[in-house]
């Protein structure tokens, strides 16, 4: 066992070695340790704990790195403030970069030097996952993407029920017997694609992005085979396992002709799938890739679709996904949309690229070994949302809506989440 | 792991809060998990969808869809969500005493 335990070290070691390129060298010297960062943390703002800086998180690897690979290190590795890679930490490391950091990046917008913090966290992860150290609850989620398709497991048999029990309410909204979810068509211009927990528990979301590309008069199609936009693979440092789910969608889209893969409303999944995925497969996709918001919005510009604001005059606020916002720079397009959608809006405040996480980022909301945390971390996001007096929050993010959810009940904020999609649908 | 006390009794549950050992489930462990949640008391509908999810995961392992629940038991998708606030997830497997499911819930 604890030879097993050297050997498992030494993997993370050598993995450490073989992604020691210039991008990562810099981002490990970097650090000129101005606790900038300390305030800008969600988990050092709500618990007031060193340990959870995103500096110190930094340092675990940089430590490493320093123990490791430079002479100081190696010869005075006291004097050098290095990380032996013991099993002290080991555990901190988990503790730490598994169950302390949300990947939001609101850290690299406050650092004095611009270190790509989460980048670090994610080397971090992936020694971990060298030395099978991954999360339990997180893996299983991974596993059961890999094996079987989707990350809840969901059989081709019941994705197909359920999406064809969806086309009865299609019917009755768009008022046209005739009005179906297409499956697995061929020749269409875009594949859409779902976060599983849409056909297994939230299905109304589907209904929702149905009718409003059925009345855009889309050419689109799901696949029942690959529909799953989410990638967990990515939040554990499993490159390959990342690789595989990106790959999946890309030839989904090729065998049915569409030259564009729509990313349904997940935010680590539209990064991994637009912006990590060419990365992977070393090569630039023969398809496109657009996020469903940008879609919605074109459809308003375009005219393709009139939204009547009249019929949402509730306050609505917006809620910023880091990975579709700040790492990727789909700012306005969801204003763009509320605003043609809904009669009343107000920002939250810090808003677009300084926004706070929901606080269930980064894979936290599937790790329940930090439920604890996530829930503490979430009553940042809480405040932000009372302070505002919307009653609907509108995010295009399926993992922020069920963090949303969580701290909607455990604050008694009383609001309503919403898909982009479900409230441009309710418009119509 | 942690434990969760309601009422004088003991459950050892995830970080979720979702039953460890799921064979410790009864249908008084459903009272005092939806009392505690915010669920409240149990309708006959609520009771429908438990016992509904409760034999399908005996049987497969897995919570079953949300479409199936509604079919089986005649409940409208819509007023799920009501009978459960925490969510078909979060909510009414947590009551039926399943172990978490695995993506974004």
């Amino acid at each position: 066992m604890q030879e097993d335990l050297t050997e498992r070290k030494q993997k993370a070691l050598d993995f450490l070695n073989s992604h020691l390129n210039a991008k990562l060298i810099t981002a490990l010297n970097s650090c000129v340790h101005c606790g900038l960062c300390g305030t800008s943390c969600q988990y050092y703002i709500a618990l007031k704990e060193e340990k959870y800086m995103p500096a110190a998180k930094v340092d675990l690897v940089a430590g490493i790195y320093r123990r490791y690979h430079t002479f100081a290190g190696k010869v005075f590795p006291k004097l050098t403030g290095t990380h032996e890679l013991d099993d002290e930490t080991i555990d901190k490391m988990v503790d730490t970069l598994f169950g302390a950091c949300t990947m939001c990046g609101r850290c690299v917008a406050h650092c004095s030097v611009g270190v790509d913090i989460p980048f670090v966290v994610r080397t971090g992860r992936m020694m971990l996952q060298q030395m099978g150290l991954v999360p339990k609850s997180i893996q299983s989620t991974v596993d059961a993407a890999l094996n079987t398709g989707n990350n809840m497991a969901i059989s081709k048999q019941d994705f197909i029920d359920t999406i064809t029990w969806l086309n009865d309410d299609l019917q009755y909204e768009v008022n046209d017997d005739n009005a179906t979810i297409p499956l697995n068509q061929s020749g269409v211009k875009m594949l859409y694609t779902v976060n599983p927990r849409e056909p297994k528990f939230f299905p109304l979301s589907i209904s929702a992005i149905a009718k409003v590309f059925y009345l855009a008069k889309e050419s689109w199609t799901l696949s029942t085979d690959y529909y799953d936009i989410t990638n967990y693979a990515y939040f554990v440092g499993d490159e390959e396992g990342a690789r595989v789910i990106t790959e999946r969608l890309v030839n989904e889209a090729i065998k049915y002709g569409a030259d564009t893969i729509i990313l349904g409303e997940c935010g680590h999944g539209s990064r991994a799938m637009r912006w990590e995925g060419p990365n992977w497969m070393k090569e630039k996709y023969p398809v496109k890739t657009i996020t469903a918001v940008e879609l919605l919005a074109q459809y308003i510009r375009d005219g393709r679709i009139k939204p009547d604001k009249t019929k949402i005059t509730d306050l609505v606020t917006i809620h910023d996904p880091c990975n579709l916002v700040r790492n990727g720079g789909v700012i306005e397009e969801q204003r763009y949309i509320v605003n043609a959608c809904c009669s009343n809006f107000v920002e939250m405040n810090p808003n677009r690229e300084d926004n706070f996480c929901c606080g269930g980022g980064g894979g936290q909301l599937a790790m329940s070994e930090y439920n604890e945390r996530r829930m503490k971390i979430g009553k940042i996001k809480a405040d932000q949302i009372r302070a505002t007096g919307a009653k609907i929050v509108v995010t295009p993010c399926h993992n922020c809506v069920d963090q949303l959810n969580s701290i909607n009940l455990e604050y008694k904020l009383g609001v309503t989440i919403k898909t982009i999609a479900e409230i441009v649908a309710d418009a119509l | 792991m942690a434990i969760l006390e309601i009422e004088g009794k003991t459950f050892e549950v995830d970080g979720d809060g979702f039953l460890v050992n799921p064979k410790e489930w009864n249908e008084e462990v459903a009272q005092l998990f939806a009392k505690q949640d915010g669920t409240g008391e149990l309708t006959e509908k609520h009771w429908a969808v438990i016992k509904n999810i409760r034999s399908h995961w005996e049987k497969t392992d897995m919570a079953p869809m949300v479409r199936s629940i509604c079919q089986d038991t005649g409940i409208r998708l819509r007023e799920i969500y009501t009978l459960f606030p925490q969510g078909p997830a979060r909510g009414a497997c947590k009551i039926a005493g399943l172990p978490k499911p695995d993506g974004c819930v």
